[in-house]
């Protein structure tokens, strides 16, 4: 997923000169062409990402497009106030490019996971969040990205990321998109922990016969609100899934509209509130968190019974 | 010299603008904004290229106020330099007015809104790096406060503005010697700031703030400098300076001001010579 954004990012480079790349020193392996093709627009700030935000802020201010690209939780939690007062207050053209969605790093640990950022993010005035399911879908939303001139935070997971949606893929900002149309429930999830999702799906139609309508919301931010409604409407229980904490992602962010208009059984499906202190790769703790296809679909059995 | 004259009347316009939007039952940012009057004065009589009336004039110079709780001084010379009403001055701090306490980009003229410490400076080296790439003459000149030196988002800026040699940079500290909640030197003794400064290669400028002459003297060896590093100009200040009700008060940094102690400080001011 994340070559395919930074390919992206690349075109928008090469033809709009008012385009800059920051990094808070790291990318390594990943942003040298970029670097190499346009060497005074892309800037190595160190390892210093308050300053690096009001770098942004300044570039932007003096009319350029900028992208920053971090690990999650330094680009976003390290300067959070420099994101609200400088991007956000002054509503600015920055793009907060942020690698490690969840638990994407594994093994390398809790510093390096993401499971507060979308909680922290969304209250901020001005700032989108766009929350990619696969390649296909972050590649398409880099492209409108492209021409957006506020700032938005694109949560991005690692490399080798499953392919889900299709080469016609159709994108639309701020809509969600159908995954599949079921009868029984109604599951909203997000990033790419929806692979996880379809299989989960998969194993309730073959088990137990229920086919749930699978719902990805890929823009967290401006959220879909008329299709969460609708589908909520539908459905006895809502359930969502998320490959972040259950306190300010998407699950709080779909109780938050639905409970405003209708009584609602919604089951959260996310990391607890608890630190992290399980070493393995991303597949491992997903399992041992009960967020794998089978993790899934024993809570949604559970909270059916 | 007859232009001094006319700084040290612009200087003391502003000074009474100031007194004259206090309102009394309220407490207000004043000896930090008074200690910085002198600097502005000279920045926007000599130092900055600005345009009143198309305040984002793409040949603009571009000014930051840092230490965002000073705002009042900045809006008080915005005004007389004419990039609004007088009567919009009023306004400050009422109900519905745009004119908060600290600073914000709905007042024209004003570049960046502040008010959390430590955000300025990296704000400025964005512009300063785009100025730069762009080939373009615009300065950039970021105002701040000593005690807002302890933020360390500063420390980063400073580290990097030196290393990519941003010689259209300039800042200024004002050192009036206090902060929120005491003397800097008790809080955290920066002295000797100047040494700390140099050797993240910066030119290092001391002055006295409220000294038209020197300031601008050292404005013209910025002018001239051709060796390719930031500037940083250490301004030596008086809390509350002009006003010898705040002068090197402590407590002038956050006040109230009754109604009679303003008109005597007004009167006072108009008579001085």
């Amino acid at each position: 997923m994340r070559d395919g954004i930074i390919n992206e990012i690349y075109k928008v480079m090469a033809k709009n000169e008012n385009t800059y790349l920051l990094t808070g020193d790291l990318g390594y392996n990943t942003l040298e062409k970029i670097e190499n093709d346009f060497p005074k627009r892309f800037i190595d700030v160190g390892v210093a990402e308050q300053n690096m935000i009001g770098i942004a802020a300044g570039l932007a201010l003096s009319g350029k497009k900028v992208y920053i690209y971090s690990i999650i939780p330094f680009l976003t939690m390290r300067c959070y106030e420099q994101i609200r007062n400088d991007l956000c207050f002054h509503d600015l053209d920055v793009t907060l490019l942020g690698v490690g969605a969840g638990m994407a790093y594994g093994i390398l640990g809790s510093s390096h996971f993401a499971l507060e950022d979308m909680a922290i993010l969304r209250p901020l005035p001005n700032m989108a969040i766009f929350s990619p399911s696969d390649e296909i879908e972050a590649v398409a939303g880099m492209r409108y990205l492209a021409s957006y001139k506020h700032p938005v935070y694109v949560r991005i997971g690692l490399r080798q990321e499953p392919i889900i949606n299709d080469k016609n893929y159709k994108f639309s900002f701020g809509k969600a998109s159908l995954i599949q149309r079921g009868l029984d429930l109604t599951i909203f999830t997000t990033g790419s922990i929806t692979d996880e999702v379809i299989k989960a799906s998969k194993m309730l139609e073959t088990k137990k016969g229920i086919i749930p309508t699978i719902i990805n919301i890929h823009t967290i931010k401006p959220i879909d609100e008329d299709l969460i409604l609708k589908e909520a409407k539908k459905t006895k229980i809502v359930f969502t899934v998320e490959e972040h904490g259950k306190i300010g992602g998407l699950g709080s962010a779909v109780a938050d509209i639905v409970s405003e208009f209708m009584p609602k059984r919604i089951i959260r499906i996310g990391t607890e509130d608890q630190v992290l202190k399980l070493v393995g790769t991303r597949s491992y703790l997903r399992k041992t968190l009960g967020l794998d296809a089978e993790g899934i679909y024993q809570k949604i059995i559970k909270s059916l019974s | 010299m007859s232009n001094d004259k006319n700084l040290t009347e612009t200087a003391k316009e502003i000074r009474k603008y100031i007194i004259e939007v206090l309102r009394p039952k309220e407490s207000h940012h004043i000896g930090c904004s008074f200690s910085i009057v002198d600097i502005l004065t000279l920045l926007y009589c000599r130092v900055l290229k600005t345009f009143p009336e198309t305040p984002k004039n793409s040949r603009r110079d571009i000014f930051i106020l840092s230490k965002g709780h000073a705002a009042l001084a900045v809006y008080a010379i915005l005004c007389k330099k004419g990039f609004f009403k007088k009567g919009t001055l009023m306004t400050y701090e009422q109900d519905g007015s745009w004119l908060p306490e600290h600073m914000s980009t709905k007042v024209p003229g004003v570049e960046l809104s502040t008010g959390s410490l430590g955000h300025g400076l990296p704000v400025g080296i964005g512009f300063a790096t785009s100025f730069i790439n762009d080939k373009k003459k615009n300065k950039v000149v970021v105002l701040m406060s000593d005690g807002e030196l302890n933020e360390g988002s500063n420390w980063e800026a400073i580290m990097y503005a030196g290393h990519h040699q941003l010689n259209n940079l300039t800042v200024i500290i004002d050192l009036n010697g206090f902060q929120g909640y005491a003397p800097t030197k008790k809080v955290i003794d920066l002295l000797p700031i100047k040494e700390k400064i140099i050797p993240f290669n910066w030119n290092v400028y001391e002055v006295n703030g409220h000294d038209f002459k020197a300031m601008e003297k050292v404005f013209n060896q910025i002018k001239n400098s051709r060796n390719n590093k930031p500037n940083f100009i250490i301004a030596k200040t008086v809390k509350g300076k002009g006003v010898p009700y705040f002068e090197g008060k402590f407590e002038s940094h956050y006040k109230s001001v009754d109604e009679k102690t303003k008109t005597e400080i007004l009167k006072d001011l108009t008579k001085k010579p």
